[in-house]
């Protein structure tokens, strides 16, 4: 049974690996035996966890691609078949907490909207979409998005990041009913606060751990194992699921973490 | 191929409730497969006998231990024999599970009473027992195995649904209460699952073909997540209800 989470053969394109979690997931996937192609706008960082891979003896290609460029997108897949010949998995990562932090809504420009909706849900529904007939005529593949906590809670002044990763939910149920009949199948990582050095402008805003649950933030190298269970055939009958990662953050929240009522029986 | 690192359950000591649907021979030898001695607690009509034989051909330890799962006392004392004989408790597998369909206005006091004794008494003992040694060693993972009925409806269901919904707030809340002692508490949330070969035939019912992914699903479709929520790779998940149901809830 356990040979099922092998990767082995496997081709996998990630956006967004070059930096963070989606760096820590590409080398954990590649441990496990996957191809990788590594798209992020710049260069350095892809490049570097195309090296991280190769460590691993596994192939890897760094494409820039700017996920809120369909053009860029499609040219992407085209490199990624180009290189490996197919695409089993793909992983929706990309998206930004960058320019973030607490804005107002009457601040917000229509331009910054666009800027947020776009790189966190357009990226992910560009990639799907580019990548789904090459799938269906395969018979079949992954799909693996990102969101967040914020993709299921508000955030205060928070807009595109938590309309976005709502919206990656949405898009994964809907990949879910229409592609399954394709044999693609379709499912949500949901972390917590992982801080990475990509959150490092709001790392000060965000929960240190003290209202996380386990009393801790997640750790960059959590992210691995449930990559690889993910892109791997043991995960097959998992479809349109959304899969938490946060230290028990979202199993609570109805009151301030540690509130303990205690009250007697009385019927 | 190797297991993963971070799959390993060598040296790991697990307990497995037992029902009649057969899952838990292939829920346990995964366990097994993955390095863990098993041990299965279950009735002489339940499916223990099976799971403790699947778990040995894995090479590992089994421990079958007849308990009524529904009785505090028999439940503490398999739970001090395995600590006898594997010296710890690491992992408990709550995943015993009856099911029952019947026009609710017919159900009988003494059926329900019966199913949430079955389906949500049992994991709260067996979660207690285990627990406080859980507690004392500050470490383990429960695994509760629930249903995708634990957050949708179902015609002739309401008990069923109501224990559903139960398993599935109770490994919420202990999550938290036990979060930052060393215990993580999380559930599979089991959709359309058989044992039974599926056909051609099979394939053309309504419901087969009303999950996105087509089929019904086969309890070894359950078990590269429950290694995974039974080892420390998943140290960041907890409270989490997983479901693995072909799609059933994205529609649902």
């Amino acid at each position: 049974m356990l040979e099922k989470l092998s990767l082995d053969g496997k081709t996998i394109v990630i956006t967004g690996g070059g930096t963070g979690l989606g760096r820590e997931m590409s080398v954990a996937m590649a441990k496990a035996g996957a191809d990788l192609v590594i798209a992020s706008r710049r260069m350095g960082p892809i490049e570097e966890t195309t090296e991280a891979v190769r460590e691993q003896g596994r192939r890897a290609v760094a494409v820039s691609t700017d996920v809120t460029d369909s053009a860029q997108v499609n040219a992407l897949f085209e490199r990624a078949i180009d290189e490996f010949g197919k695409v089993d998995v793909l992983f929706n990562n990309a998206g930004i907490v960058r320019g973030q932090g607490s804005i107002p809504i009457w601040d917000i420009s229509d331009e910054d909207w666009r800027i947020g909706i776009d790189t966190n849900l357009t990226g992910a529904f560009y990639c799907s979409r580019a990548v789904a007939k090459h799938m269906i005529e395969r018979g079949g593949g992954k799909i693996v998005n990102v969101s967040s906590g914020f993709g299921f809670r508000g955030g205060r002044d928070n807009y595109m990041y938590t309309c976005g990763k709502g919206g990656i939910v949405q898009l994964t149920r809907t990949i879910t009913t229409s592609m399954s009949r394709y044999g693609i199948t379709c499912t949500c990582i949901v972390p917590g606060f992982i801080p990475t050095e990509g959150t490092a402008e709001s790392n000060d805003t965000l929960p240190r751990g003290g209202f996380i649950p386990m009393g801790r933030v997640g750790r960059p190298h959590e992210m691995g194992p449930l990559a690889v269970y993910l892109a791997s055939d043991a995960s097959d009958y998992m479809n349109g699921e959304m899969f938490t990662i946060d230290g028990g953050g979202l199993a609570g929240g109805y009151a301030p973490t540690g509130y303990a009522p205690e009250i007697p029986l009385e019927v | 191929m190797p297991i993963p690192e971070e799959w390993n359950l060598s040296g790991k000591a697990a307990i497995i409730t037992a029902d009649r649907r057969g899952w838990t021979p292939f829920l346990a030898a995964a366990l097994a497969e993955a390095g863990a001695d098993v041990a299965i607690a279950g009735s002489t009509h339940s499916d223990a006998a099976d799971a403790a034989k699947a778990v040995e051909e894995q090479g590992r330890r089994a421990l079958n231990i007849t308990t009524d799962i529904m009785n505090a006392d028999e439940v503490e004392a398999m739970v001090q024999q395995v600590v006898d004989e594997f010296g710890k408790v690491d992992i408990l597998v709550n995943n015993a599970w009856a099911d029952f369909g019947k026009p609710f206005e017919d159900v009988l006091e003494a059926e329900w009473q019966t199913l949430l004794q079955f389906n949500v008494r049992s994991k709260f003992l067996c979660s207690q027992a285990v627990g406080r040694r859980m507690l004392a060693q500050e470490s383990g993972h429960i695994v509760n195995i629930g249903s995708g009925l634990a957050v949708r409806g179902l015609w002739n269901s309401v008990a069923v649904c109501a224990a559903a919904g139960a398993v599935h707030q109770m490994t919420s809340s202990l999550a938290l209460e036990w979060s930052r002692r060393g215990i993580r508490v999380n559930g599979i949330g089991a959709g359309w699952i058989t044992t039974e070969e599926q056909t051609e035939e099979s394939q053309r019912e309504l419901l087969v073909r009303y999950l996105p992914s087509r089929r019904k699903g086969h309890p070894t479709d359950l078990c590269g997540l429950l290694v995974y929520l039974a080892s420390d790779a998943c140290d960041f998940v907890t409270g989490q209800t997983i479901f693995i149901d072909g799609g059933a809830l994205a529609h649902a």
